[in-house]
Order: structure tokens, then sequence, then C-alpha cells
């Protein structure tokens, strides 16, 4: 099954970037933030890799970050200071959270990761100047990649790029329709591994499967209850275990659940909005999908525009109740959680809410998320 | 030879039998089984009537302390098989470990259902307060939940942090409550943290000060009510209110809670220890009237 690839992509991340580095002789920039324009960087050639943690326990970072910062932070910063990704030929941020950027900051100081790039993306995204001021830093950005790379780009190279990631974005979102089916063929934990496999690999190499896989998904059927359709809204997720567990609670218990859409950066965030083609000038036509694709909490404002979005995809994807959750201090998401709830529950979606660290405790958010799916059963035979 | 050392945390296990109920009479009985993490439960119900149960102390393994409270229970009964059970329902930390369980179900749902059942249909918020956690539970008038918290990480604040105090100030379990109201003049204030390890230092220091120990207990069981206060703050009382699990018994806490929340908490005869194992029972009673019991050859 091509499915599997994905998952195979996902834990051998570092073996699949050195090996291509070896086989195209070309450059590998790191980036932490999905507002970083993978567009331009494939325009020069250079393979963008977003940087996750590994969710294993670790001691590195406590000399770097303040104990209040995020959990993701620290995961992502304790790779580089492992030296994991020793292979990169530089790494960038796009301005999100304070703490994320610490641990960018962090990581430059101290790995000397030879071509380094703040993209002071603006925070105030609703504003009018937003674009222009992007499209500035732009220019800024391709100067300091033909630093990198030694070789200029045209806007057709800039057009490449721009087709590259929309063909990403729409073959996800057309393997997201499946998942709206009553038994969707694909599970919530296929899903992450899809997405996520994504910012570890070639785009080009990733979307061949990502093809094969859609294809399949026309005839799978999966030999397994459904339980409760759930939608996971909030920080950072590639919890992996948490959301293998969820998926397996009705194995062992009498309710079960599938995660069939969810609301993270390393999801429908990040890959839900296409930049707009033919237009003259493509540099601003990145710059005008990057300021008004669904936003960070951290951009959110004045006005919460994720709020519609996420009823929306409540809705489209007939969720029966939605785990709002969050990095233990990530400050943008703690501070939507309450409004997002309140907006759900008043629009009869149920909510329960979870706070995620470095590492999931399994068994003490099991019985949550059983005694939540529980409350969801309409029909209870218990009662 | 060491000196074998008294165990002051360690409380009465019992059973109980319920005269006024002929068993045999029954059209359905069912069985719920609380193996917590601290102490197991097996209620036996005849036709949704309590008939008999046993509440100990849980074992290093659940299924065992499943088998063991279950024996204990049917032992106060004196004459009935485990092959009379008509379902019998696990909830708990151990549940899905019941051998001769028919289905598991949450502790969140078994004590809403519990409380509604020991305490009456108007408990609309449950406070349990278990051996390791700490459960707020809204519900409705079927003991339906509809929203709960539960303590996230750390297990201060819970039966065992109060095992360990007892422990440590000799003074047994039963008589916590009460002791920690025998200090002269003002109230102590409450001991700084209520993390178990840095709370039991905490006290050393305040008992080499001088401090009694009635004053210590009264310090730290402040220190509790206001740490279980907090995550019933946050999900908010809606009257009436009622307690389960073992520290309701434990008017040292519970009486420095209730000033808090404002409203008195509700009264039951039955032990508060047995709602969880209670609300099985049930859930199983109603699968049972419902023709999903257990296929009986």
């Amino acid at each position: 099954m091509a499915v599997e690839k994905f998952q195979e992509w996902y834990e051998n991340r570092h073996a699949y970037q050195t090996d291509w580095k070896k086989r195209t002789g070309s450059k590998i920039v790191g980036f932490f933030c999905t507002y970083t324009p993978e567009e331009i960087y494939y325009a020069f050639d250079i393979l963008p890799v977003r940087i996750l943690g590994s969710h294993e326990i670790q001691d590195v970072t406590e000399p770097h970050l303040f104990a209040m910062f995020c959990p993701f932070c620290r995961d992502v910063l304790a790779q580089g200071l492992k030296g994991r990704y020793d292979y990169l030929d530089g790494i960038t941020i796009a301005q999100s959270c304070i703490h994320l950027r610490q641990a960018y900051t962090s990581w430059e100081i101290h790995k000397n990761p030879g071509w380094s790039h703040y993209l002071p993306m603006p925070n105030h995204v609703q504003s009018p100047r937003a674009v222009p001021f992007l499209v500035g830093e732009y220019e800024i950005l391709i100067k300091r990649l033909e630093d990198l790379t030694g070789r200029k780009i045209t806007d057709s190279d800039l057009n490449k790029g721009i087709e590259i990631m929309n063909k990403v974005r729409r073959v996800m979102k057309d393997i997201y329709e499946f998942r709206k089916q009553d038994n969707p063929p694909i599970t919530g934990l296929e899903s992450m591994y899809m997405t996520c496999s994504q910012f570890f690999t070639d785009a080009r190499e990733w979307l061949p499967v990502a093809e094969e896989v859609k294809k399949e998904l026309e005839t799978r059927k999966l030999e397994r209850d459904p339980g409760k359709r759930l939608l996971i809204v909030g920080s950072e997720n590639d919890d992996i275990e948490f959301i293998r567990m969820v998926e397996t609670l009705g194995e062992r218990e009498s309710v079960g659940a599938t995660i069939v859409v969810e609301e993270h950066c390393t999801t429908t965030r990040y890959f839900w909005d296409e930049v707009e083609e033919g237009l003259d000038d493509p540099l601003t036509a990145i710059a005008d999908r990057y300021v008004s694709r669904t936003p960070c909490p951290s951009k959110d404002w004045p006005q919460r525009t994720r709020l519609q979005r996420i009823l929306k995809f409540a809705k489209d994807f007939n969720a029966d109740g939605a785990i709002v959750i969050q990095q233990k201090f990530c400050d943008p998401h703690e501070t939507d959680i309450p409004f997002i709830r309140k907006f759900l529950e008043e629009n009869d979606v149920p909510t329960y809410f979870l706070e995620f660290d470095v590492t999931t405790a399994v068994g003490p958010f099991a019985i949550r998320v059983e005694a939540f799916l529980e409350t969801l059963d309409q029909e209870d035979d218990l009662f | 030879m060491a000196e074998e050392k008294q165990e002051f945390w360690r409380w009465t296990e019992s059973n109980w039998k319920n005269p006024d109920i002929i068993w045999k009479d029954a059209k359905f009985v069912t069985v719920g089984i609380d193996v917590g993490s601290v102490s197991s439960q097996a209620v036996i119900m005849a036709d949704g009537k309590i008939l008999a149960y046993g509440n100990m102390r849980t074992g290093s393994d659940s299924p065992n302390s499943a088998r063991n409270a279950l024996k204990f229970a049917l032992d106060a009964l004196g004459d009935m098989s485990e092959e009379r059970m008509d379902y019998c329902i696990g909830t708990g930390y151990g549940r899905v470990n019941v051998p001769f369980a028919d289905r598991s179900v949450t502790e969140i749902a078994c004590h809403a259902r519990g409380a509604n059942f020991l305490y009456g249909p108007e408990v609309r918020t449950v406070l349990d307060v278990g051996g390791q956690d700490i459960k707020a539970i809204q519900c409705d008038k079927k003991g339906k939940v509809t929203n709960f918290l539960m303590n996230d990480k750390c297990a201060a604040g819970t039966g065992r942090g109060m095992e360990v105090f007892s422990d440590l100030l000799g003074i047994p379990i039963q008589e916590v409550g009460d002791r920690s109201y025998e200090f002269k003049g003002e109230e102590p204030p409450a001991v700084s943290s209520t993390c178990v390890v840095y709370a039991k230092s905490e006290a050393t220091s305040l008992l080499r000060k001088g401090w009694t120990k009635e004053e210590v207990l009264a310090a730290y069981c402040k220190a509790m009510a206001d740490r279980i206060y907090s995550l019933v703050e946050r999900i908010g009382v809606k009257p009436e209110f009622a307690v389960t699990g073992g520290m309701a018994k434990n008017r040292g806490v519970m009486d420095r809670i209730m000033p808090k929340i404002g409203i008195e908490r509700m009264k039951t005869e039955w032990d508060t220890q047995i709602a969880g194992a209670a609300g099985a029972a049930l859930f199983g009673y109603t699968l049972c009237q419902k023709g999903k019991g257990r296929v009986k050859g």
C-alpha cells in the first residue's frame, strides 16, 4: 500500500534527507514554522524541510529556553543541539511566536548552521500593508538565497515553485475528501503521517506517492468501526502516539473514535490555501497567500477569523465532537481556546480540552478521551 | 528484629449485605467492579437495588483486585455463586483488566451515575476525590455526564497523599478529620505545597518548630481543600452538589471546601467509596432490561 510510505518517511526523515542530498547534490534548508515560503526555496531547487521534534525526553535545552516556553520549541531545538540535523545547509524561520524564535536563535548561535535567515513575517496580517511589506522581505530572502546557491532566479522559477506547492495542497485536499465518508478509508493517523512526511521529503517525490494513495483510497475499505468522528484543533501537533491511542480505543474499550479532520499547523492550517496562479507578479501572489492563509493564532487579530473556518471543518467532515489541544505554555493558542470552545459549543459541537507535552501521558489522556466519547453518545444504551 | 510498624494509613476494609432483599426473587443480578488506584469495590445489585458490596485495598495487579473485591462482596452475601451474575461492568483505573466483566465504562460515567443513585437525581455536580485522582463532573437528572475535569499530571490533593500524611503524623486515617480541628486558637495557614513530597518536608519542619500534630494536619487539610476546590471552581458548581470517593469521609478536608463552594453538600447513608461500582452495576442493570445482558446457556 502506497499509504505506508508516508509512515516510512516520517520515521526515517534523516535517512531520506541525507540520501536526497547525496543523490541531487543540492542544498537543504530546515525551517521552523509553516510561514516559510517554500515556493521560493523550490524556485532555487533548494529542499525546504520542516523541523519537528522527536517526542523524547531530553535535557539539552535547559540552558537555552525559559522554563515556561512550550514543549514543541524545546523538542525542535533539541534536534539541533543533539546534532541530528548537522547535514543541513542552513536554517530559517518566519516569525510566528517568540518561543519558536528563541529555539531558532539558540540553534543559530550554538550550532553554526552556515546559512541562516530570519524572515520577519508580519504578525498584523490583517493590515493592508502586510502584503507589500512581505514582498519586500521576500526580495531580501531571494538575495540571501542567491548568496547560498550562487544562482539567480526568474519569475518562471517562482511559478515552478508555486506549481509544486499547489499540487501538494490539492492532492492533500483531495485525500481529505475521503475522510468525509461514513467509514473513512484513511485514518487520522495515516493522514498525520501524510501531511508530516511532506515536510520531510521533496514534494516532487512525495507527490506521485500521494497520487497513488488517492487512487487506492477509491477502493480501500478499513475493517474497523470508525466510532465517533473527531475534529482536533490547536497548537502544532504531530503527536502520533496520541492519535494512535485515540483511534485504537475502540479495540480495548466500549467506545472508539476516528479523527476525521484537524486544524493544526501540521495539517490544514499548513496546506489548505493555495497561491493564485497565472498572476503577473508571482512574488506578490505568494505573499498574498501567506498573509491570507488560515492564520496561526499569533496572527489572528484583531478579528478572530479562524472560528468560522474551524466550524466549517466540523460541519463538512461531520464531526461529533472536537478535542481542543494546546502545547503546554503555548500562549497564542491559550488565548484563543476559550473563544474556540465557546463558539463550537454554541454551534452544537461538544469540546474537550487537553494540554500536550513533549511525550504523551497515554493513560491519563485515554480515560479523558474515553469519557468525552461517552458523553457524545446520543442513543446511549446505558441510560 | 525490627519492631513492626503500625500502619496508620490503613483504612478499614468492609463488606455489607442488604438484609431486606431476597436476591433469589431478582430478575437481574448485576455487578459493578471499580478497580481504583488505591481501593477496589464490588457492588452486587438485584434489579437495580444494592444487595451487597465489598470495599478493599487494590493489590498489585488489577485482575486479582477485581476477583478479591467480588469475593469479599459475595462473602457478605454468603449464598450466591458468581455464575448468578447477569452482567458485569468493570470501571476505574483497572477497568479493562476485570477478567469476568462483559464491558468497561469509564469511572467518570460511573461516578456520575453512582452519585445519582446514592444521593438522588437532584445531583448536578459530583466531586470524586479518589486515591490518585480528582474528578469534577457535571451531570443531568439521569446521572449522565455533561462535562468533566480531572486533575492533570500531578496527584497532589488526593487520597494517597492523605494516607502518607496520616502515617507521617501517626494519626489513624479515620481520625484525621476530627483531629484536624483539635487545635487551640486560630486555624493555622495552609502548608505552601500539596505535593506529598514537599508537604512532608514542610510538615517535618513545622513539627520541629513546635507545632502540634493537629496544627500540621489542619494546615495540610486546608492546602488539600484549596487544591481540590481549584478544580471544582474551574468547572463551576451547579446545585445539588455531592461528593464521592474516600475523601468524602474526611471532614478535615470537606468542611474546609464547603464554605468556599457556598452550598451544603448532599448527604447519604451509603459508603461514598462505592459510587463508581454502584454506577457500573446500574449500567449493567439497564443493559439487562434492554435485553443486552449476558446470554446464558
